[in-house]
C-alpha cells in the first residue's frame, strides 16, 4: 500500500502530511487534525454528517481518499468561525431559529447550508429544501433548519459575514 | 465492511497527463480509475468491488475535466467534470435539459460537487441517471487505450449490471452529444422513495418536431432491465406519426406492456410496470410541449 | 475589587436575559459548540494510549458457535474477546423497571447467536484498521440452526426455540413457544359493555419494523483505572443504569464505575437502556487493561436495536348517542431475540390505549409477546403509544365515518381529561388528570384548519385528492405515581451559588438534544431570579451526582426540572438565612429579585426594596468571612406523570396514478403545560412529526427471511427517511401550543417529546381515508400500497 506525502489547507492552516492511500478525508480531519466538526453518520455518502467545503462547495467527506484531497482548500464547520469567537450568519441564525437539537448534523448541515448561500445568496425556500436533501436530520424535522437558512441568507444580504 | 475507514488496502497513482494514465492501464492488473469516488469508495466500503490494486485518479489531468461546445457544436463533456457544474452549465441547461435535469435529480449537490457523468457511465448501474438523456441525445462515448482511440454509441456502451463495453485498458476519457437539431424537446422524469435516491423507474425523451409530426424520437428508461434500456424500436415507431394525446396514451401503454422490471428493496416489480407508461406519458408530453408542439 | 465584576457590561447577553426566561426564547447553553462542531460526543472522545475495539456480528439468524481460533487475531497484537472470557451473568440491559418485572435473557457475548448482527466476540487492537483485520482472522465454527423471523410461526409446536431458560428477576423461568411474556389486563367487563353497544367495531392494525436512526452510531469509551475502577464515557441516556450495570455484570462496587454524562447524537429510545457496545467495551477494557474504545458501525447499529413492530385485533363498543361503552385490544409483540423489556412495553401500551377514551371502565388488554430470530426491539418515542395510538385512532375514525359523529365532538365526548384517572406507565401507575389541552386542541384547532368543510371522500374527483384527518395523542410526564409502581422514578440535583453569585446545576439527567438542560437551567434562574448567564451546567458523573432513572418517558423538563426547582428551593432558603444574618433580618421576610441593571440577582426584605443585598455581595462576604458554600443537594421524586396532551390536524394530497401522498397543510397543537422554551417545544413536535411522516409513509425494515439478514443490510441506501425536501413547507406548518398549566410541575410544565409522536401516524392515515375512502390498518402506507388499495377497491366497485 502506498503513502504519500500531501498538503491540506483547512480552515485556513497549511498542513503537510503522509497519508496512507486508503486514509479518508473524514479520518484525517478528525484523528489527525483533531477537528470534530465533521463526523460519521453513514460511511457512504448518504446522511450528510461530514460534510465539509471544498473550496465553496460541499462535499462529504466520508467518501474522499485523502491522498486524492491533496491541495485542496478545506473549510469545516470550526473554520466557520472567526479566531475571535465570532459565528458566521449560518450558525448565528441556526441558534436564533432553534434549528440545533443532539446537534450531530448541525455542523454538516451549517457547512451544508453555507456553500448554498455562497453559491446562491437569495434561495427559495423550495431551493433550501431541495439543497439539503442529501443532509440527514433526525431531531428537527428541518423546520427550524429551512427557517434559520432562509433568515441566514436576509443577514448575509445586509453584509453579515457567511 | 462499512467501517469508518477503507478497509481494502491497494496503491495510489496519479497520472498527471493522459498518456501516463493509458500507459497504467496498459501495464498494470486490477486498476480501477477514481473520477468522483462516488461509487467507487462506496463499493470499495460495502465489499462490492474485490479486485483492484491500483487506485488511478485521473484528476490531474486537464484535458479530462472540462466541458464545452466544440467547433461542430457538439456538447464535449470531460470524464472528470463534475456533476453539479454540468447540471448548472447554461449550454446544457439550454440545449440539452434532460441531460441537466438527470443530473440535477441525482443524489445529493454534496455527491453531485464530487460525482461524474463518467463514473456514472463506468458504474454502469441499471439505475444510472445520466444514461438515458446521453442515449436518447446520440452520446458517443470516448475510449482511449495505447492501442487507440474509440467511440462507442452510449446505446451500445452498457452490457450487465456492472459491465460496459469499454476494455480494461481503456480509459472513459468523456462524451461527444450532438447539437440537437432545431424543434427539439426533450425532458427527464424520475420517481424516487424520497428526493434524494436512486430511481425507482426513470425516463428520458428527447423528440423532433416537424409541424405537427414528430420527426424523431428517443427514449430511453432506467431501473426497468439490468441495464440501462433504450426504447430503440418503440421510440423509431413515433416518427412521421401526427402528434395527439392519444399517440401519446397509446405509445405509453406501449411502454407499460413492454418493459419486465423486477421487484427489490426500493419498489415492486408492478410498480415500475405501472409507473413506467405513467411517466412515459408525462415525459411524452413535456418533451413534445419543449419541442414547441401543441397537443391536437 | 476582586470578585464584583459581575456587570451588565461583562453579560453575554446584556440586560436581555435578566428578566424571567420561563416560556421566551433563549439560545441554547450548548448551542455555540454544536454549530462550530466543537462539541464533544462520544465518537469523538480520545483517551490517550486507548485501542479500538471492533465487534463480530453474527452472520447466521440462529447458530450454535461450536469452535473458536483467535490465535492468528492474537498473533496481530489484537486482545480477544469471546465467550469464554466475559462474565456469564445473565442480564437485561434495561433497568428503568423494578427488577421483579424485568426478564434476564442476555450475557455479554453469547455462545449461541439467535439474530444476524448479534455481537459474538470481539477484538481491541492499537488502531482501527488493525482491530477490524484481527476480526476477520477469528475462525469461528457454527452450527447452524434453523430459524423463525414470524411470531405467529415462532408460537407453534415444532418451530425453532431461542431459550429453554430465561429469568424474571431471581426464578428460573421455562420458556415455551417462544413466547416471552404474556401480559393480561382487565377492568370493568367488556363482555357486559360491548352487550351495551349498539354497534361493535372489531379490526385488526398492524405497525411495522423501524430503526431509531439517531444519527450518531452508539459509541463507547471504558478507560480501566489503576485502583481497578472503570472510567466510562457512552452513548447513554442513563448515566447510573449504565454504572449499575456494569457493577453487576462485573461485580465491581458502583463506588469503582464512573459513567461520565455527555451529549450524544440523538437518542429516540435507542439507549434508555445499556447500549451493546458498552459492555463489551468494559470487557475489552478489562481484559487489555487499556482504554477501549468501540464506535458501531452503522450496520452495526441497525442490527442493534429496532423500534417493535406489533399487531392489534381491536373491539369497541359504541352506543347510537356517541358513547364507547367497552375496549378490547389483543396485541401480538414481536421482539425479536432478546426481551429489552416486552413486559413493561405491553403494560405501557395497555396504559396508552386505557388512558386515550374512558370506555365505560370495561378495558381488556391481552399481549402476547414472542422471540424470533431478528434484532431485539426497545423503546423508540412512545413506548407502544404511536403504535396503539394507530390502531385505536384509526378506529375512532371509522366509527366517526360509519356512524355519522363529528371526530371532534365523539372525541371530547370520550375522552379522560381534569378528574379523570391516567395510567402514565401501564396499570400500576395511575394518577389523576390535572391539565389537558386536548380540548382547545380538538376545538380551537378544528376551526383553525377549517376542518368542518374537508368533505367526503365520496365527493372527490380528479387526479389529485386531497382529504385531511385528525387524531389525538398524548404521553407521561415520566413514570411517577402516588405510589411507586413498577418503574422506578426519581432524580437528584445540586444547585450551588458561587463566591461571585453565579450559579452552578448539577445535575445527572441527559439531554437527547431537546433542550432538558436549558430547562434545568431556566427553571433554576427563575426560583434564585439570577440572570440565565450566570446559570452554568456542571459536568455530570455518577460519582458527583445522585440517581436519575433516565432521561427516557418524556421526563428530563417535569422530573429532572423538578428536581432542579427543589434544590433550588432549598437553597433560597439557605440563602434567605445566610441573607438574614447578613441584613439583620428574619429569614421569612426576604424575598429573591433579578436586577437588570446589576445584572444580578438580588436579596430584598419583602415590601421594602430598598434593603437589599446582592446574591453577590452576599456570596462574596461569605467567602472572605469564611461562612462556607452556598449549596443544596437533594434526591426528588416527581408523585404524578400528568399527561402532556397532542392534536394533530393533517392534510394530504393523494396522488391517484402514482399513489404518492404529499402534505400540504399540518397544524400541531401540543400541550407542554407551560413551555419553558417555545421554539424548542415546537421543535419537538416538528421533529417528531418528521419522525412519524416517516413512520407512516417511508420506513419499514423486513428481514431476508433465507438469510435473515436485514434486507437493506444495515445501510441508509435503502433506509429512506423524509428529509427537508418531504416536509410541508414552513408556512404549511403551523405548531400552536396549548394555554394550560400543569400543578404539579415545574412552573407549570409537563413534557412533550414522546407525546409529539403519537397521534402522527393515525392522523395521516385517517387524512388518506378522507381523500380517498381506504382504510389503511398497516403502515408503512407507501406508494406501493396505495396503488395495489386503489386497484382492489376499484375490482371490488
Amino acid at each position: 500500500m502506498s503513502k504519500h506525502r500531501i498538503t491540506l489547507t483547512v480552515n485556513g492552516e497549511v498542513h503537510r502530511l503522509t497519508v496512507k492511500s486508503n486514509e479518508l478525508l473524514l479520518n484525517v480531519l478528525r484523528d489527525r487534525l483533531h477537528l470534530t466538526g465533521a463526523k460519521y453518520g453513514c460511511g457512504i455518502a448518504e446522511c450528510g454528517a461530514c460534510t465539509v467545503l471544498k473550496g465553496d462547495e460541499s462535499v462529504m467527506s466520508c467518501l474522499v481518499p485523502a491522498v486524492a484531497a491533496d491541495g485542496w482548500e478545506l473549510t469545516t464547520a470550526e473554520g466557520l468561525v472567526t479566531a475571535d469567537g465570532e459565528l458566521n450568519v449560518v450558525q448565528e441564525e441556526f441558534l436564533e431559529k432553534s434549528a440545533v437539537q443532539c446537534g450531530f448534523c448541525t455542523p454538516g448541515m451549517v457547512v451544508a447550508s453555507t456553500a448554498l448561500l455562497r453559491e446562491n445568496p437569495d434561495p427559495t425556500e423550495d431551493e433550501v429544501r431541495d439543497y439539503l436533501r442529501g443532509n440527514f436530520c433526525r431531531c428537527t424535522g428541518y423546520h427550524a433548519i429551512v427557517e434559520a437558512v432562509l433568515a441566514a441568507a436576509v443577514d448575509a444580504q445586509n453584509g453579515g459575514r457567511l | 465492511m462499512n467501517t469508518r475507514f477503507l478497509e481494502k488496502e491497494y496503491d495510489y497513482v496519479k497520472p498527471a497527463t493522459l498518456d501516463e494514465a493509458l500507459d497504467i492501464l496498459a501495464e498494470k492488473e486490477n486498476v480501477k480509475v477514481l473520477a468522483g469516488g462516488t461509487d467507487l469508495i462506496v463499493k470499495l466500503k460495502t465489499d462490492a468491488l474485490e479486485d483492484m490494486d491500483i487506485m488511478m485518479d485521473i484528476n490531474s489531468i486537464d484535458e479530462l475535466c472540462g466541458c464545452c461546445i466544440n467547433a461542430d457544436g457538439d456538447l464535449v463533456i470531460g470524464a472528470t467534470a463534475k456533476i453539479s457544474h454540468l447540471e448548472k452549465n447554461d449550454d446544457i441547461k439550454a440545449a440539452y435539459p434532460a441531460l441537466s435535469e438527470a443530473m440535477h435529480a441525482m443524489a445529493s449537490v454534496s455527491v453531485r460537487n464530487m460525482a461524474t457523468m463518467g463514473g456514472n457511465f463506468m458504474n454502469a448501474s441499471p439505475v444510472a441517471d445520466t444514461a438515458g438523456p446521453a442515449m436518447c441525445y446520440g452520446a458517443q462515448v470516448c475510449l482511449k487505450s495505447k492501442k487507440g482511440e474509440r467511440t462507442i454509441d452510449a446505446t451500445e456502451f452498457f452490457l450487465k449490471p456492472g459491465v460496459t463495453a469499454a476494455e480494461d485498458d481503456e480509459l472513459l476519457t468523456g462524451f461527444v452529444i450532438p447539437k440537437p437539431a432545431d424543434n427539439t424537446g426533450a425532458a427527464f422524469v424520475k420517481i424516487g422513495r424520497v428526493k434524494s435516491d436512486i430511481a425507482k423507474v426513470s425516463i428520458t425523451a428527447v423528440m423532433e418536431r416537424e409541424g405537427d409530426t414528430v420527426k424523431s424520437c428517443r427514449l430511453a428508461m432506467g431501473s426497468v432491465a439490468p441495464k440501462p434500456l433504450f426504447l430503440a424500436d418503440i421510440g423509431a415507431g413515433l416518427e412521421g406519426q401526427k402528434m395527439t394525446e392519444e399517440l401519446i396514451m397509446k405509445t405509453a401503454d406501449q411502454i407499460r406492456d413492454f418493459v419486465k422490471p423486477i421487484g427489490d428493496h426500493g419498489t415492486t416489480a408492478e410498480y415500475r410496470k405501472e409507473m413506467s407508461g405513467l411517466i412515459a406519458r408525462d415525459c411524452l408530453m413535456e418533451a413534445w410541449k419543449r419541442s414547441g408542439g401543441e397537443l391536437a | 475589587m476582586y470578585l464584583n465584576h459581575l456587570k451588565p457590561e461583562n453579560a453575554p447577553h446584556g440586560e436581555e436575559y435578566c428578566t424571567s426566561m420561563i416560556g421566551k426564547n433563549t439560545h441554547r447553553w450548548d448551542g455555540p459548540a454544536k454549530v462550530s462542531g466543537t462539541m464533544e460526543y462520544p465518537s469523538d472522545v480520545y483517551v490517550p494510549g486507548m485501542l479500538y475495539g471492533a465487534v463480530l456480528y453474527s452472520p447466521y439468524a440462529h447458530a450454535n458457535i461450536v469452535s473458536v481460533d483467535t490465535s492468528e487475531a492474537e498473533a496481530m497484537g489484537a486482545v480477544c474477546l469471546t465467550y469464554e472470557d466475559v462474565p456469564k451473568t445473565v442480564y437485561n440491559e434495561r433497568s428503568v423497571s423494578t427488577p421483579a418485572g424485568t426478564y434476564r435473557d442476555r450475557i455479554i457475548l453469547p455462545n449461541k447467536a439467535r439474530h444476524v448482527g448479534e455481537p459474538l466476540m470481539a477484538v481491541a487492537a492499537p488502531t482501527e484498521e488493525l482491530a477490524y483485520k484481527a476480526l476477520h482472522a477469528l475462525k469461528v465454527e457454527y452450527e447452524v440452526l434453523p430459524a423463525v423471523y414470524d411470531p405467529e410461526e415462532a408460537m407453534k409446536d415444532g418451530a425453532p426455540q431461542l431459550y429453554d431458560k430465561i429469568f424474571l428477576d431471581e426464578e428460573e423461568i421455562t420458556v415455551k413457544n417462544n413466547v416471552g411474556v404474556v401480559r393480561n389486563i382487565y377492568e370493568g367487563d367488556v363482555e357486559e359493555g360491548l352487550r351495551q353497544a349498539d354497534r361493535v367495531f372489531e379490526d385488526d392494525y398492524s405497525v411495522g419494523r423501524i430503526y431509531q436512526a439517531q444519527l450518531e452510531p452508539k459509541a463507547a469509551v471504558v478507560k480501566p483505572e489503576v485502583d481497578g475502577s472503570l472510567t466510562v464515557w457512552g452513548t447513554c441516556q442513563s448515566i447510573h443504569a449504565c454504572r449499575q450495570l456494569l457493577g453487576f455484570l462485573f461485580q465491581k462496587p458502583l463506588s469503582k464505575i464512573n459513567v461520565k454524562k455527555m451529549p450524544f447524537g440523538g437518542g429516540f429510545g435507542s439507549s434508555i437502556h445499556v447500549n451493546t457496545v458498552i459492555p463489551i467495551c468494559a470487557a475489552l477494557a478489562v481484559k487489555s487493561g487499556k482504554p477501549v474504545k468501540i464506535c458501531n458501525t452503522r450496520e452495526g447499529d441497525f442490527y442493534s436495536h429496532n423500534k417493535y413492530p406489533t399487531k392489534f385485533h381491536v373491539r369497541l363498543g359504541v352506543t347510537n348517542d356517541g358513547v364507547i361503552t367497552a375496549g378490547e385490544v389483543k396485541a401480538l409483540v414481536d421482539f425479536g431475540a432478546h426481551q429489552i423489556q416486552p413486559l413493561p412495553y405491553m403494560g405501557c401500551t395497555a396504559g396508552w390505549f386505557a388512558s386515550l377514551y374512558k370506555y365505560c371502565g370495561n378495558i381488556t388488554f391481552e399481549g402476547t409477546a414472542v422471540y424470533t430470530n431478528k434484532t431485539p426491539c426497545c423503546a423508540m418515542q412512545g413506548y407502544g403509544n404511536p403504535q396503539v395510538n394507530f390502531a385505536i385512532e384509526s378506529m375512532i375514525d371509522e366509527i366517526c365515518n360509519e356512524m355519522g359523529f363529528d371526530p371532534i365532538e365523539f372525541r371530547l365526548k370520550n375522552i379522560r381529561t381534569i378528574g379523570d384517572e391516567f395510567w402514565a406507565q401501564g396499570p400500576t401507575v395511575r394518577s389523576i388528570i390535572k391539565s389537558s389541552g386536548t380540548e382547545e386542541g380538538l376545538i380551537e384547532g378544528a376551526k383553525k384548519f377549517d376542518f368542518a368543510n374537508r368533505g367526503k371522500f365520496e365527493d372527490k374527483t380528479g387526479k389529485i385528492r386531497r382529504g385531511s384527518g385528525v387524531a389525538r395523542g398524548f404521553h407521561a410526564s415520566g413514570t411517577g405515581g402516588p405510589k411507586p409502581g413498577e418503574v422506578i422514578d426519581y432524580s437528584f440535583a445540586t444547585v450551588k451559588i458561587n463566591e461571585d453569585g453565579s450559579v452552578d446545576v448539577l445535575t445527572p439527567v441527559t439531554d437527547h438534544g431537546g433542550g432538558t438542560w436549558d430547562a434545568i437551567r431556566k427553571i433554576v434562574a427563575e426560583v434564585l431570579q439570577v440572570p440565565l448567564d450566570l446559570v452554568g451546567l456542571s459536568p455530570a458523573d455518577t460519582m458527583n451526582t445522585g440517581y436519575d432513572v433516565c432521561t427516557h418517558a418524556t421526563r428530563g423538563t417535569y422530573c429532572g426540572g423538578g428536581a432542579a426547582r427543589n434544590a433550588a428551593l432549598r437553597l433560597r432558603e439557605k440563602l434567605f438565612v445566610m441573607a438574614g444574618e447578613m441584613m439583620d433580618e428574619k429569614p421569612d421576610d426576604l424575598e429573591v429579585v433579578m436586577d437588570p441593571k446589576q445584572h444580578q440577582g438580588c436579596v430584598q426584605v419583602k415590601g421594602y426594596p430598598e434593603k437589599r443585598m446582592t446574591i453577590n455581595e452576599i456570596a462574596r462576604n461569605a467567602w472572605i468571612w469564611s461562612r462556607g458554600t452556598l449549596v443544596h443537594s437533594e434526591s426528588y421524586r416527581q408523585k404524578n406523570a400528568p399527561p402532556c396532551f397532542t392534536v394533530h390536524f393533517v392534510e394530504v394530497e393523494v396522488n391517484m396514478e402514482t399513489g404518492v401522498i404529499t402534505l400540504p397543510r399540518v397544524l400541531i397543537y401540543g400541550d407542554c403545560g407551560t413551555p419553558i422554551n417555545p421554539d424548542l417545544v415546537k421543535g419537538q413536535l416538528v421533529g417528531a412529526f418528521n419522525r412519524g411522516l416517516g413512520y407512516t409513509m417511508y420506513e419499514w425494515l423486513p428481514t431476508d427471511e433465507e438469510t435473515g439478514a436485514l434486507l437493506n443490510k444495515g445501510l441508509f441506501v435503502d433506509y429512506k427517511t423524509p428529509t427537508a425536501y418531504e416536509m410541508p413547507k414552513v408556512d404549511n406548518l403551523q405548531v400552536e401550543l396549548c394555554k394550560c398549566y400543569e400543578p404539579s410541575g415545574p412552573f407549570g410544565a409537563k413534557g412533550i417529546g414522546e407525546a409529539a409522536l403519537a397521534s402522527v401516524q393515525s392522523a395521516i392515515s385517517n387524512a388518506i381515508y378522507n381523500a380517498i375512502g381506504i382504510r389503511f390498518h398497516e403502515i408503512p402506507i407507501t406508494p406501493e400500497r396505495v396503488l395495489e388499495a386503489l386497484k382492489e377497491k376499484e375490482a371490488q366497485a
